[in-house]
């Protein structure tokens, strides 16, 4: 009877490690996610901020490339869209795996609480 | 470089401390402990960028018309330098990140570097506050959980 539970116990703290990982994966990846939005604002602010005549170069590998600055602040404007899009989404994996860990961590308590009123009950056969 | 805003927990609510239990107690200094540590690692970030910005307005102020036709040393990795001259000493390029580099006159690229400067030491102010709310509401909840872990004890000895 213990051995079922202990069993039952395990794999449901193998499975509750499991989501733990996922969710500090996402966590991560939103917080990659806050600074390149944060990094391209200011690039887009620059560009706005940008003199006329004066030169946009891109570094591609080892050399910089001239821009087009209409051309530039449109890919600047199209990846703060991305970035914000792919936020949204990051978070919402974050709010549904919050809920899966809530429902981990109640189940793991209720099998915790199981498993010592079992050992209990052994303890008080063995008497 | 990270941006934090002081407006990011939306789930956040009060709680009343001595209404947890021990096991949520620790979960929540888990939490707290680990958001210092993360806070502690942007300072010192944003310390750095601050003082790269700083050093990088401060060489600008060298770069005068007089300067002009000068001999300099160009670095062309860190230990190898190679001589050259300086012809141009009204515009430099900037890298602005995500791999753009803007063409800027001297005056502007010091006002850009003021800017960044400004926005740098201003999440870093952000930042101190929220560090200090958190060490507040850490040490609230150490206090709390002396309180539990002394009754409890209290209890087991009561019943033994």
């Amino acid at each position: 009877m213990t051995e079922e539970l202990q069993k039952k116990l395990q794999s449901e703290i193998e499975e509750y490690k499991q989501v733990q990982k996922e969710y500090q994966k996402l966590c991560s990846r939103r917080q990659q996610l806050d600074s390149q939005l944060s990094e391209n604002t200011i690039v887009d602010e620059e560009l706005k901020l940008m003199k006329t005549g004066n030169e946009i170069y891109k570094l591609v590998g080892p050399i910089l490339i001239k821009q087009d600055p209409i051309e530039a602040k449109e890919n600047v404007k199209k990846r703060l869209e991305f970035i914000n899009s792919d936020i949204k989404r990051t978070e919402e994996a974050i709010s549904s795996i919050e809920k899966k860990q809530e429902v981990h961590r109640n189940k793991l308590e209720a099998l915790q609480v199981q498993f010592q009123k079992a050992q209990m009950m052994m303890a008080q056969k063995a008497k | 470089m990270s941006q934090v805003s002081l407006t990011e927990q939306p789930h956040m609510q009060q709680v009343d401390l001595t209404q947890l239990n021990l096991a949520q107690l620790t979960q929540l200094k888990q939490q707290l402990d680990q958001e210092l540590s993360v806070f502690q690692d942007s300072l010192t970030r944003l310390k750095i960028a601050q003082g790269k910005y700083q050093e990088s307005n401060e060489s600008l102020d060298k770069f005068t018309p007089e300067a002009e036709g000068k001999d300099i040393l160009v670095p062309l990795t860190g230990s190898m330098y190679v001589p050259g001259k300086l012809i141009n000493t009204s515009k430099v390029v900037i890298d602005v990140g995500t791999g753009y580099y803007t063409e800027q006159y001297i005056a502007d690229a010091k006002e850009y570097f003021k800017r960044r400067i400004n926005y740098v030491t201003e999440q870093i102010k952000k930042i101190q506050a929220m560090g200090q709310e958190k060490s507040k509401i850490r040490e609230a909840m150490m206090d709390v959980m002396e309180m539990k872990l002394q009754s409890a004890q209290k209890e087991m000895a009561e019943k033994a």
